[in-house]
């Protein structure tokens, strides 16, 4: 007797285990589908639904928070779509969120989500509320869109294909520049002189870089110019004045070659005195008569002092002379 | 001509067989509601059906999820899909292959225990004293015994699914760090009530049929101690090929009906 009641309770106990995995599975699969919380029915009209069931997960922010209820159609190019949304959730999500239907992954099933809005502050859902909806590319959208790109991928991959063949078989420039061995042999020594040039570059470079370490940015005369920000507006005067020094210097020049083609024509008197030989002649001539005018004068001159008439005149003038000189 | 004979006698043995087993279900059915019913022996035959059994199914269980799970885990490795693994596991075992296997099991030990025991019966003639004292063998030993495993597989299968289920999440665990949190999410996330109904429904049958053919073997096993022998071996295959056969059906209702 004692041992069947025993066997009674072992087996009350596995049969209560049983029952309570059993349940505990229903209600854990219930609970996921709303079927035990407390929830609210709100709908969404679509005009495609891409495949979504009944069961089907919504999500709010990516957080599960219901699960469709019932599709079906209103007329046409309409489908209501029925949620069942946890009470909780539902508290959070105001009524002008939007209801749209994408793929959970590549391969998963449909899921539908409810995204919020950034409009003005709006009530939170309601019983039989219904959401504005928008349409998601589909994946045969995608797909199309993805063979279209692959169309024109073949397009273009065909035309890369005539024009490599351009190129190998040598025509147009850039098929010479590939075959031409001139042209290979003189842009190999472009590149040659290339290299030799910026060898030098790098020298005068070094060069310069020595120099300029050398430069006494505080004592020298250099360093002050390289350095002091105070002298930049005198140059910038001294600039200045040398491009007006410079531009007055044009127009001298202008004039200078002006005058010059003037005395090169025949025209003027400069022109007769530089080219006329007899006129230098005559100049010769009346210089050796203005000489010996003066050495006669001269003459004349002497002769005068030491005439009555104007010998007091010049002992005058040798007084007053010798006066400033003894004053001195 | 001999060989057609053969053949002929063979199948008219088996239709007469799937003849008799009917007439025994109707007799089980007729014996189940009327008065007065067994419910001690009933309660005994689940203790010895139920938890003597429990130990063999947990075990078999534990080691179907773990085997299960790291056999198929490279494979989703190699697709990139290894945290699909506890959706894909949870609906193999919870749909079919923990029902299956575990009515395999029971069909084994359950099956085989009622052939021989009602067949040691039979040839040592204690039915026909239980008959000539006034008691109705067939409500005792069979009523109870074919309600026993009609009501303690489906418990047996929920049981060793869910020991299953704890094997393949300790392997996850460990191979794949997933926590037992997370695994059991995903597999009640993953996890219907399509899956989890129909399979249950169909334990009950599979109980059923296993009791059945057990009673069946063993009530009607003849020809001495060969014959309970014969009766325990022919109960395990038969049952063990009408479980298939009910499997597929249940599979093609449940088809029809949900998808």
């Amino acid at each position: 007797m004692k041992s069947n009641s025993v066997q009674n309770i072992k087996l009350g106990v596995l049969i209560v285990t049983g029952l309570i995995i059993f349940t505990l599975g229903v209600f854990f699969i219930g609970n996921k589908q709303n079927l035990f919380g407390d929830s609210i029915l709100v709908s969404s009209v679509f005009k495609n639904v891409n495949g979504l069931q009944s069961g089907n997960n919504v999500r709010y922010s990516g957080v599960n928070v219901g699960t469709v209820k019932e599709i079906k159609f209103l007329n046409d190019t309409a489908i209501c779509v029925d949620m069942l949304i946890n009470r909780e959730a539902g508290n959070l999500i105001k009524n002008n969120s939007l209801a749209t239907i994408n793929s959970d992954g590549l391969v998963g099933s449909m899921v539908l989500n409810i995204l919020p809005t950034n409009q003005a502050p709006s009530p939170t859902i309601q019983e039989g509320d219904t959401l504005a909806s928008i349409s998601q590319v589909a994946t045969a959208d995608m797909l199309n869109t993805l063979n279209k790109t692959n169309e024109n991928a073949a397009l273009l991959t065909e035309d890369l294909l005539k024009i490599t063949n351009s190129i190998n078989s040598g025509e147009g420039v850039l098929g010479d520049l590939l075959k031409d061995k001139i042209l290979a042999k003189n842009v190999q020594e472009s590149v040659e002189n290339l290299n030799e040039t910026t060898r030098a570059a790098r020298s005068g470079m070094t060069k310069l870089n020595g120099i300029l370490n050398k430069v006494d940015y505080e004592n020298s005369v250099a360093g002050l110019l390289l350095s002091d920000s105070s002298a930049q507006n005198s140059f910038r005067i001294i600039i200045a004045d040398l491009q007006t020094a410079s531009t007055q210097i044009k127009e001298i020049s202008a004039d200078l070659g002006q005058f010059s083609n003037n005395l090169n024509s025949e025209k003027g008197a400069l022109n007769y005195v530089v080219k006329d030989t007899s006129f230098v002649n005559q100049l010769d001539q009346s210089m050796e008569n203005i000489e010996e005018a003066t050495h006669r004068f001269n003459q004349n001159m002497e002769a005068l002092k030491h005439n009555i008439l104007f010998r007091g005149y010049f002992r005058k003038l040798e007084r007053q002379k010798a006066r400033e000189e003894k004053q001195n | 001509m001999k060989t057609l004979s053969s053949y002929q006698s063979g199948l008219s043995s088996f239709f007469q067989e799937i003849g008799e087993m009917g007439r025994f279900t109707g007799r089980y059915f007729r014996e189940l509601f009327s008065t007065p019913f067994e419910f001690r022996e009933f309660l005994k035959q689940c203790y010895q059906m139920g938890n003597k059994s429990l130990l063999l199914v947990s075990v078999t269980g534990f080691i179907l999820g773990l085997v299960f799970t790291l056999q198929s885990r490279p494979t989703l490795m190699e697709f990139g899909a290894a945290s699909w693994m506890p959706s894909m596991i949870s609906i193999s075992i919870v749909r079919e292959i923990g029902p299956v296997i575990i009515a395999l099991i029971c069909a084994g030990r359950i099956g085989s225990s009622i052939g021989a025991e009602l067949g040691s019966m039979r040839v040592t003639e204690q039915i026909d004293a239980m008959e000539v004292s006034g008691t109705n063998p067939f409500k005792f030993l069979v009523v109870t015994r074919i309600l026993s495993a009609t009501c303690m597989l489906p418990i047996l299968v929920i049981v060793g699914d869910f020991v299953a289920l704890i094997g393949s999440a300790i392997i996850e665990n460990i191979k794949g760090d997933v926590s037992f949190t997370l695994y059991f999410n995903q597999v009640f996330a993953a996890l219907e009530f399509t899956d989890l109904i129909p399979a249950t429904v169909k334990t009950f049958f599979f109980g059923f049929a296993i009791g059945l053919v057990g009673c069946f073997k063993g009530y009607n096993s003849k020809k001495g101690t060969a014959g309970v022998g014969k009766a325990s071996n022919s109960a395990v295959v038969f049952t063990s090929m009408l479980l298939f056969v009910l499997d597929f059906i249940a599979v093609f209702i449940t088809d029809i009906f949900y998808n």
